[in-house]
């Protein structure tokens, strides 16, 4: 199912008292529309192990 | 299944080659068969050992490096994939990652004999940046434990081949059944998951653009929240601007701090 993690959080939150929306398409379907993105700071990536 | 055995007796060391290279990139070719094929042809004097096990390295080792350079520029896209099927995807992109950063370089001689790992094993050696050098040689020493074992099998059991064509049959029955089964299975699970799921779809859903305007209204009112639980390892990755991420893990934390005067707008991948 496309946008389930959006759809399970937002309906989450909806029982939690929130306003919360799911975006149709999400991630791929804004990058496709070519609306505004950004690089990921630096500080907010995880860290995984590497052999590295 | 025995048309195989006929092509290896015909065109010797170039179908070893192909049959060995095509199960090291991932085709579910029986590989282990022709190399127990090629043991017995060299027992009778149809291919030459050392030849046969050259060609059979040579080709392994193409194949899985090939992988090995697909993990290396994708980086964490293909553990990520694969463990979209997962049930928590955030935490079994860090538990693989950690137990193969633990045990990879054993993983990497055993895995040929374990089906899946063997294809998984060298692209995520190359997510996790290992040295080429240091792949290489493990890779040869997994190629080489494979290639020695079955190709010894077959070498010493002299009637293995007929053996073989018959246990052959047998199997490509099973696997037909199991294959039938698996089918069964993914559609049950799809099933379940959609009548699980069906209390998300009464979820409103919010046009991209719409999100836009809201936004260009009044900025202050709204809150774009990433909900991906992949897409924060490789340095470079992208998300909408502005965003936050919201961990899916972590939410009954993440409830305290959200702003309840605010509209927000989620999205995934």
């Amino acid at each position: 199912m496309r946008e389930a993690t959006s759809a399970r959080v937002a309906h989450l939150l909806r029982e939690n008292g929130f306003s919360a929306y799911v975006i149709v398409g999400g991630l791929a379907g804004w990058r496709k529309a070519g609306l505004p993105m950004e690089v990921v700071p630096a500080g907010e990536l995880v860290q995984l192990p590497t052999f590295g | 299944m025995s048309g195989i055995l006929h092509a290896l007796a015909r065109h010797g060391y170039l179908s070893l080659a192909v049959l060995v290279f095509l199960e090291s990139v991932g085709m579910p070719v029986p590989a282990a068969l022709a190399l127990a094929a090629a043991g017995a042809a060299a027992a009778t004097g149809l291919l030459n050992p050392l030849t046969a096990i050259a060609v059979a390295l040579a080709a392994i080792i193409c194949g899985d490096t090939i992988l090995f350079f697909v993990g290396r520029t994708t980086g964490w896209l293909l553990l990520g994939i694969l463990c979209r099927l997962s049930a928590n995807p955030e935490s079994c992109i860090l538990l693989s990652a950690e137990s193969f950063y633990k045990r990879g370089r054993l993983t990497l001689v055993v895995a040929k004999f374990i089906p899946g790992i063997n294809t998984m094993a060298p692209p995520l050696a190359g997510s996790m940046k290992m040295r080429l050098r240091q792949f290489l040689w493990l890779d040869a020493a997994g190629a080489s434990l494979y290639v020695l074992a079955y190709g010894v099998t077959g070498y010493v059991f002299s009637d293995f081949l007929a053996m073989l064509t018959r246990g052959a049959e047998t199997a490509s029955r099973t696997l037909a059944w199991l294959v039938a089964l698996a089918i069964v299975v993914y559609a049950v699970y799809h099933a379940v998951l959609y009548w699980k799921h069906r209390v998300y779809r009464v979820v409103p859903r919010v046009q991209a653009d719409e999100v836009v305007r809201r936004m260009t209204e009044d900025a202050a009112a709204i809150m774009i929240a990433d909900v991906r639980s992949h897409g924060y390892y490789d340095a470079g990755s992208e998300r909408i601007r502005g965003s936050l991420r919201l961990e899916p893990n972590k939410l009954p934390q993440a409830l305290q701090d959200l702003p309840r005067d605010k509209e927000i707008y989620l999205y995934c991948t």
